[in-house]
């Protein structure tokens, strides 16, 4: 019966007959296509600029021609302030580093580990230096401390009578005191979770088998902890001694030289990039070596961290003098970081004119009205350092994402060499990516426009934001995008409704702690600003020798801004452990 | 109707080849599946099931071969074609669920329809069934973290289902749950399936699991097909030694010396000899190696009449309540068997008995 075939065979014969005259293969060029681009804008962010510096380090100019030379090199080796200037930062870094990891590591203790009243709201109160600018805490503590018109020297000399006028701020001390006080969160965090997860049945085993207190600490828990602490410890060493902003305001004014401010002293006018490329070029060899032993260090290590398993370790009871004493250390380091500076600035913003003492009967808010409204360097400052935060951390994020999803769904093979090429910039001081991008960038149209601030700001700080969108890309199983695939939904329909979900937490972490590193950045912008793209952190500088009323005023206003951030942090119940 | 009739197949799998660097996970798999029907693939971890199957779900992309669906080719190395996973209109189960965390319930199984644009009402209506159906009807508004592991199954497997897909894959979907939960899903499915009337394959290395799902059986070895049939055939007449050993059967080494049709006479190393029937494809000759597969529950212990009694010694004894499984010593040779407890001990001599049609005789 030729007439009776099946409508289903009929409907079958259809079907088949479609594919045949089409190949689709549209959503597997924005499948791959995106994060590789996402990862390729990563790697000419980090090359472009460091590329240049290494170029310029090596080129001579004679008259109008250049050419290759080591003349660079041999002309800073040979300059004693060259050695004099790292000689400075060998000692900020490594001072700042002892220190912060000391009471970095004594502050998670106690929170950790102990009965110290107060826990939870001391827990928090450690990280708040995490989001304050350096610069203004350097500048709160000249304030603070500074030889004959301090506060805190006046205090103690009227109240207690004791004459603190020996110690001088501007000092190399004085710059160590408050690297520490902002590097001390960084040790924080690192030695936090392993000295909460560790399994108590390890230090109990200590005790049971007849070791002390003092002795188990020692012998047990410290170096349990030690590839954490070492790991804040290099961290913190790298970033505090490639930072600009504190030796600007503690070190340059009484003539001591550091490698950040020789670089800055090296691109004022009379300019000589050639110094400043080749010093930079010397200093990024020994970060990235310490950076990459670092990695190989933890590479290592990751498998030894302390059992999750086990009882919560078990709180130590303080007693009374332990109890006092705790909270005396905690009182010092959040007085010193937070609450003296705080205070400090917001006496000296309220006065007119500041004489060493604050008067609460002529305090007025004329700064902040002149800050804000009539001065246009200060007011032009807050709009770009809020356009820079804004679109900046929206940029790194989006790349983030993109780079995240590559470093975990991509090509395995070239996975780890995207990993270390991206996560380079970490140990880059951002005065030397700053220099990269002017020597890039001086010629063209770009110098002097808010675009090529912002492109170095993304480009020093995106792989905090891809490290922390990957960390938690890592935890999601790839069945539940494949799952929504197998579902009907698209590539992008996967991302949109499934992925970006499910990492919102950490997006939302990375793009605060974006927030907060741009609106406060100084390295980088120092050296790339121009009239009209001036920075509120920039606008700081040019007006710490102007007038003290307008400069505490404006780090009012970054400080309002950056706790916001903070208090975000805290909304969107988002934890900083997570950047 | 038989499962593997080919030119009805509504999926046809065709020499697929797929490989990671050097190792071939697939190496030329074909097989078929006609609509409505049941398959698994069943075989030990590391034989390529899993990637077959995430081969058709179009969540790897194969080397070569080709991969048809309903008479739509959604795979050919050939002709570049490369159908997306979105575009293969399919459900699929997984192992670990991967059921959203950030969604309800009722957002997770509606998923497949608000990726098709199926408008809102029409939606909650039909999650609302589908709900109804795999017994989650009051946890539609929980968020899909506070399930259990069986709850979250169900979740899945509705959400797999609720486009009404032509084709269901679930890769050791029934694996994580209990043995009680693990039975009672096994029969709420083969429900669900007759009522929804799509078609499954199963991923399992459970054969309890194949045999009880599944109306034709692949059974997978090292990327290749090792043997494939209806599970009755696979399990009672093993068509290879891998086959087996997988399924737990004794393989004991003989020798060959002479055979009646169907029926092989064999010689055991310590002389003693046992009939059984051959296994497909040509006989081997006479002197030849052969491998003899036994089920443990066909080593019967006692006489049997008609049957020459084989003498073994008891080794080892273990109690599993109905049954007891006996490690026996045939003349150097070891056998296991189950059988209901006799209340032997371990050096007591016992006779045995093998059946010849519960013997399958196979070429070693």
């Amino acid at each position: 019966m030729a007439g009776s075939v099946s409508s289903a065979k009929v409907e079958r014969q259809i079907v088949a007959a479609v594919p045949q005259a089409q190949v689709p293969r549209r959503f597997l060029g924005l499948q791959r296509g995106l994060p590789a681009a996402g990862v390729f804008a990563g790697l000419l962010l980090v090359a472009g600029p460091l590329l240049a510096t290494v170029i310029r380090s090596l080129l001579v100019w004679e008259g109008t021609d250049a050419h290759p030379s080591l003349a660079n090199f041999s002309r800073v080796l040979s300059d004693p302030r060259f050695w004099e200037a790292i000689g400075n930062t060998a000692i900020c870094g490594a001072g700042a580093t002892v220190l912060s990891c000391v009471l970095g590591f004594s502050l998670a203790w106690l929170v950790a580990r102990t009965d110290m009243p107060g826990r939870g709201w001391l827990e928090v109160g450690n990280l708040i230096p995490f989001f304050l600018s350096p610069y203004v805490g350097a500048i709160s503590w000249i304030y603070l401390m500074a030889p004959g018109s301090g506060l805190l020297q006046g205090f103690f000399l009227r109240h207690l009578g004791i004459d603190l006028s020996f110690i001088n701020i501007y000092s190399l001390g004085g710059v160590v005191w408050v690297l520490t006080l902002f590097y001390t969160p960084y040790v924080y965090l690192f030695v936090m979770s392993p000295l909460r997860q560790m399994d108590a049945a390890l230090e109990d085993a200590a005790r049971v088998h007849g070791a002390s207190f003092w002795y188990t600490l020692r012998h047990v828990s410290i170096p349990l902890v030690s590839p954490a602490l070492l790991s804040g410890a290099l961290v913190v060493f790298i970033t505090s001694a490639g930072l600009f902003d504190v030796p600007l305001a503690l070190a340059q004014p009484s003539g001591i030289r550091t490698m950040p401010t020789e670089i800055f002293a090296a691109v004022q006018y009379p300019s000589d990039f050639g110094r400043a490329a080749s010093f930079g070029v010397m200093v990024l060899g020994v970060t990235i070596l310490l950076t990459m032993a670092q990695r190989r260090y933890l590479a290592r290590r990751r498998f030894e961290i302390v059992t999750g398993k086990g009882y919560r370790p078990r709180v130590l009871p303080l007693g009374r003098s332990g109890k006092v004493a705790a909270l005396l250390l905690e009182a010092i380091y959040i007085g010193g970081a937070v609450v003296l500076p705080t205070a400090a600035l917001l006496m000296v913003s309220l006065s007119r004119l500041w004489t060493g003492r604050f008067d609460w009967a002529k305090a007025s808010l004329a700064n902040f009205e002149y800050v804000l409204f009539n001065f246009e360097l200060t007011q032009g400052a807050v709009v770009n350092s809020l356009i820079l935060a804004l679109v900046g951390a929206t940029l790194g994020v989006i790349l983030a994402v993109l780079q995240a999803y590559y470093l975990n769904r991509g090509n395995p093979r070239r996975r780890g060499m995207a990993d270390a090429v991206l996560s380079l910039p970490l140990g880059i001081p951002g005065i030397i990516l700053g220099l990269g991008f002017l020597i890039l960038a001086i010629r063209t149209p770009l110098y002097g426009t808010l675009t090529i601030v912002l492109i170095a700001y993304v480009a020093r700080f995106f792989p905090f934001a891809t490290r922390t969108v990957s960390a938690m890309f890592m935890a999601i199983n790839p069945e539940l995008e494949q799952s929504a695939r197998a579902s009907g939904a698209s590539w992008g329909q996967s991302m949109r409704w499934v992925l970006l979900p499910l990492l919102r937490p950490a997006v939302t972490a990375a793009w605060l702690m974006l927030f907060v590193i741009f609106i406060r950045e100084l390295g980088a912008t120092i050296l790339l600003y121009a009239q009209g793209t001036e920075t509120i952190s920039v606008a700081l500088v040019l007006l710490s020798d102007r007038s003290s009323g307008y400069v505490a005023a404006l780090a009012v206003v970054q400080l309002v801004l950056l706790l916001l951030a903070f208090a975000m942090f805290r909304l969107t119940r988002t934890s900083i452990t997570q950047a | 109707m038989d499962g593997n009739m080919d030119s009805e197949a509504f999926v046809r799998v065709d020499r697929l080849v797929k490989s990671y660097g050097t190792h071939r996970a697939l190496d030329g798999v074909s097989f078929g599946v006609g609509q409505g029907h049941t398959l698994a693939l069943l075989g030990p971890s590391g034989c390529g099931k899993t990637t077959m199957l995430r081969c058709i779900a179009g969540l790897e992309r194969p080397d070569s071969g080709t991969i048809e669906i309903g008479g739509q080719v959604v795979f050919d190395a050939a002709r570049g074609v490369d159908l997306p996973a979105e575009e293969r209109q399919l459900g699929i189960v997984f192992q670990s669920y991967a059921v959203w965390p950030h969604m309800t319930v009722a957002e997770n199984v509606g998923f497949p329809l608000r990726v098709r644009r199926v408008p809102k009402a029409d939606v909650t209506t039909r999650v609302a069934r589908m709900l109804e159906i795999v017994g989650l009807g009051h946890a539609a508004g929980k968020s899909a973290t506070q399930l259990s592991g069986g709850q979250q199954q169900r979740v899945a497997l509705a959400r797999a289902l609720i486009h009404e897909p032509r084709l269901v894959l679930f890769d050791e979907a029934l694996s994580n749950l209990d043995a009680a939960l693990r039975e009672q899903m096994r029969m709420e499915l083969k429900v669900l399936q007759n009522k929804l009337g799509f078609t499954a394959i199963y991923v399992t290395h459970d054969q309890s699991e194949a045999f009880g799902l599944a109306e034709w059986l692949v059974v997978m070895n090292g990327g290749r097909v090792e043997t494939e049939g209806r599970p009755r055939q696979v399990f009672q007449r093993p068509a290879t030694p891998f086959i087996a050993r997988f399924l737990g059967l004794n393989v004991v080494e003989a020798e060959m010396i002479g055979r009646a049709g169907e029926i092989a006479e064999i010689r055991l190393p310590q002389g003693a000899r046992l009939r059984g029937i051959l296994g497909d494809g040509p006989a081997p000759a006479t002197g030849s190696r052969v491998l003899a597969c036994i089920r443990k529950e066909h080593v019967r212990l006692g006489q049997e009449s008609g049957l020459a009694p084989l003498e073994a010694e008891l080794r080892a004894s273990s109690f599993l309540g109905l049954t007891e499984e006996y490690v026996l010593d045939l003349g150097g040779v070891e056998l296991r068997a189950v059988q209901p407890p006799s209340g032997g001990v371990p050096g007591d001599r016992v006779a045995i008995a093998i059946r010849p049609e519960e013997c399958v005789v196979l070429p070693a």
